[in-house]
């Protein structure tokens, strides 16, 4: 099937796979091979990102890369182990078939690599074995006969340090010869195929069978163990210090959090300032039509207020690139773990929890790495009541109009920052809860187990964590940014109709404003009318929308969170405990469609989003009431 | 799912788990008393009947962080519980 697909697809370059376990190095020599000349998008049907890139060779012509999931087996027990078992058998609809692997793996831990090895060599398509960190496998005092570990497993061999980019040379080598459909072809007779597929046998024996067979392997190449990592040791001997190590984290979490908040600010600031005015003199230079109303408040608008968090998104996983790639991401996991297992979810949690903070669409994501689908499911549906940066503009507006300046512990903290504090922490309750809640009725399951690699502590390369960033944003604007523009254009359509004869109706007439008149019963309770019923439906594009949206209603020119024309007329036409009452709505309500796009993506169906959107809007509102209740 | 066989126990060596092995003290691995589900991430990563493991410190929450063909793993301590092992005789440690 093979030799056909590839005479049918002689105009298509060459696919090649890039196999390996976690933490081989493998994202990094992808990166050193292809560069920007990558493309991201998802197998099709599941959450795994399929990374693809081109690779120019030294005789100028090129062939595709394929960066398949890093994997330690191929029991298709997760997501990432299925797609990576369905792509080397030409198996996943719209992919081909590889015509040759490179399979990557950390030689100072050969032993233990060379487990994915055997199965990847029965299917008998030319190979490349890269013995990646051989230069650390040196310095250690480790050594391998490559010749005879090559000869043993017939594949070709190469060294080297994709980190530093040696020995990439020589993997464009082989790439070549694959281009030129003359790669050395593995030796029959002495690989591993004989080994009975573990099909029949029960799982422990099949492993041992494998691992005896591994031994063998590394005994005959002469393979002497590396000495420990003495730089790890001591590292790990602070960062997971009983009681330094807890600390440390601590001042890691602070750090991200600061830098999400402080750093960004001004850059937010700075590109709220480009929309605003280029907004303004598109509407001096356009003349008055619809059309420069879809354009400067639809369009222009929406595409503002998506890249506007882009600055957040980019510090926050620049942060926690350099933390991943260190190694000191799976500390923390290791350190988070007891208690977020008290909760119900586990270590990794952690990181998308984190990411929350700044926002929840890529915090969904950054979920994909917990293996464990039940705690997945249950750590994204409760990330969205993390306190993301689109609530802060709320809470400020409320905050600034509602909320004495008084001191709250003397000199340390005012009124203020103690209720947004509140709110922060009124976010943190509701996610413990939940999650506790979950993993008792809908997602209850044995206590899965909780394994974590600790790798090697690294220099991140800058490369990589630029690749990353690249990446990352370009997801996010694609995510985020289809929704919010999609919802801002629509929103807007609704405040044009029906028509007048002067043009568009006063917005209490619009079709958005009759919405806000259908909700006003729902929200009369809370004490608020139907200008805040227009308001939460157009927060559903992204929750600080409603501040310009109040802004619109009240008729207040240039409405930021800190316009004080904007909180005199809220201060007259709200009571202190509907003020209360909102803010705690927004602390719960998952007010955010791309949140709801992304849940559907990643759950795979429309269950969980629409019974997610249904708890959190029936924990704000009930919130809402009792506060209010409380406070009138 | 069935708890995987034991794959060797010798009944003169009285059973020992992970979870109660001092820090630094290299034993063998004999059976991974857990579901096949859980146990195959640990057979993957090279955790198997006959092999060595050391503890090498605890996480600051308490759980075993433990050495296996050069690899650091963090476990729980419920799944350390699950792993019965047994020391290495001087002989053996020797070689």
């Amino acid at each position: 099937m093979h030799d056909s697909q590839a005479v049918l697809d002689t105009t298509l370059a060459p696919l090649v796979a890039l196999v390996g376990p976690p933490n081989s190095g493998k994202t990094t020599l992808f990166n050193q091979l292809t560069g920007l000349r990558q493309k991201v998008a998802n197998y099709p049907g599941v959450t795994v990102e399929k990374h693809v890139g081109k690779v120019g060779l030294k005789d100028g012509r090129e062939l595709d890369l394929v960066d398949l999931p890093g994997v330690h087996g191929f029991s298709a027990r997760t997501l990432d182990e299925r797609v990576t078992r369905d792509v080397l058998e030409g198996k996943l609809e719209g992919m081909r078939a590889p015509d040759a692997l490179v399979l990557i793996v950390d030689s100072t831990r050969l032993e233990n690599q060379l487990m994915l090895v055997e199965p990847v060599l029965e299917l008998e398509l030319p190979t490349l074995l890269v013995l990646n960190m051989s230069d650390e496998l040196d310095e250690r005092g480790g050594a391998v006969d490559d010749e005879a570990l090559a000869r043993r497993l017939g594949v070709d061999i190469v060294r080297t340090s994709a980190r530093t980019g040696v020995g990439v040379s020589a993997v464009l080598d082989y790439l070549t010869a694959v281009q030129a459909g003359d790669p050395a072809a593995p030796y029959k007779e002495r690989t591993l195929t004989n080994v009975p597929r573990s099909v029949s046998l029960p799982v422990v024996d099949a492993f041992a069978h494998r691992r005896k067979l591994v031994r063998d392997i590394v005994d005959e190449a002469g393979f002497v163990p590396p000495g420990p990592s003495k730089l790890s040791e001591r590292l790990d001997s602070v960062f997971l210090h009983r009681l330094f190590g807890p600390l440390i984290f601590l001042a890691v979490v602070i750090l991200v959090f600061q830098s999400i908040f402080t750093w960004a600010v001004p850059l937010m600031d700075g590109i709220e300032w480009m929309i605003e005015s280029s907004g303004t003199w598109l509407v001096t230079t356009l003349p008055d039509t619809w059309f420069r109303s879809l354009l400067v408040d639809g369009v222009w608008a929406g595409v503002g207020s998506v890249i506007v968090f882009l600055p957040q998104i980019l510090i926050l996983f620049l942060f926690l690139g350099i933390l991943e790639d260190s190694g000191y991401m799976a500390r923390a996991a290791v350190i988070a773990d007891r208690s977020m297992y008290r909760v119900g979810l586990q270590g990794r949690a952690f990181l998308p929890l984190l990411s929350g903070y700044a926002c929840a669409v890529p915090a969904i994501l950054a979920a994909r790495t917990i293996d464990d689908e039940r705690d997945r499911l249950a750590t994204i549906f409760v990330t969205p009541f993390m306190t993301c940066s689109a609530r802060l503009p709320v809470y400020a507006l409320l905050i600034a109009a509602f909320i004495p300046d008084e001191p709250l512990l003397g000199p340390f903290m005012g009124l203020r920052a103690g209720v947004l504090l509140g709110l922060y922490g009124l976010g943190i309750v509701a996610a413990v809860g939940t999650a506790f809640l979950l993993k008792r009725t809908l997602l209850k399951a044995r206590p899965a187990s909780f394994l974590m690699e600790l790798p090697p502590y690294r220099i991140p390369s800058l490369r990589t964590l630029a690749l990353r960033l690249l990446d990352r944003s370009k997801i996010f604007l694609k995510r985020a940014g289809r929704i919010i523009f999609t919802v801002t254009v629509v929103l807007w359509a609704m405040t044009q109709f029906p028509r007048t004869e002067s043009g568009a109706p006063e917005i209490e007439q619009s079709a958005l404003g009759q919405i806000g008149h259908v909700i006003e019963p729902a929200i009369a309770p809370l004490g608020l009318d139907w200008r805040v019923g227009v308001g939460l439906v157009t927060s559903l594009a992204a929750r600080e929308v409603i501040v310009g949206t109040l802004g619109t209603i009240y008729g207040v020119e240039t409405a930021d969170e800190g316009s004080l024309e904007l909180i005199e007329v809220l201060q007259r036409d709200i009571t202190f405990a509907s003020a209360i009452g909102l803010l705690v709505f927004f602390a719960f309500a998952l007010q955010c469609m791309s949140t709801v796009a992304v849940m559907k993506r990643e759950s795979g169906g429309w269950k969980w989003p629409i019974l997610q959107f249904a708890y959190m809007l029936f924990l704000g509102y009930m919130g809402a009431f009792v506060a209010f209740r409380i406070f009138a | 799912m069935q708890p995987l066989p034991v794959v060797q126990k010798d009944e003169a060596v009285p059973e020992l788990r992970l979870g109660d092995v001092p820090l630094r003290q290299e034993v063998e691995l004999i059976s991974i008393d857990l579901p096949a589900d859980q146990a195959e991430p640990l057979l993957e990563r090279g955790v198997l009947p006959g092999c060595r493991i050391c503890p090498v410190r605890s996480s600051p929450g308490g759980d075993p962080i433990v050495s296996v063909d050069g690899s650091l793993i963090a476990l729980r301590r419920e799944t350390a519980a699950c792993l019965c092992v047994r020391l290495l005789t001087r002989f053996q440690e020797a070689t």
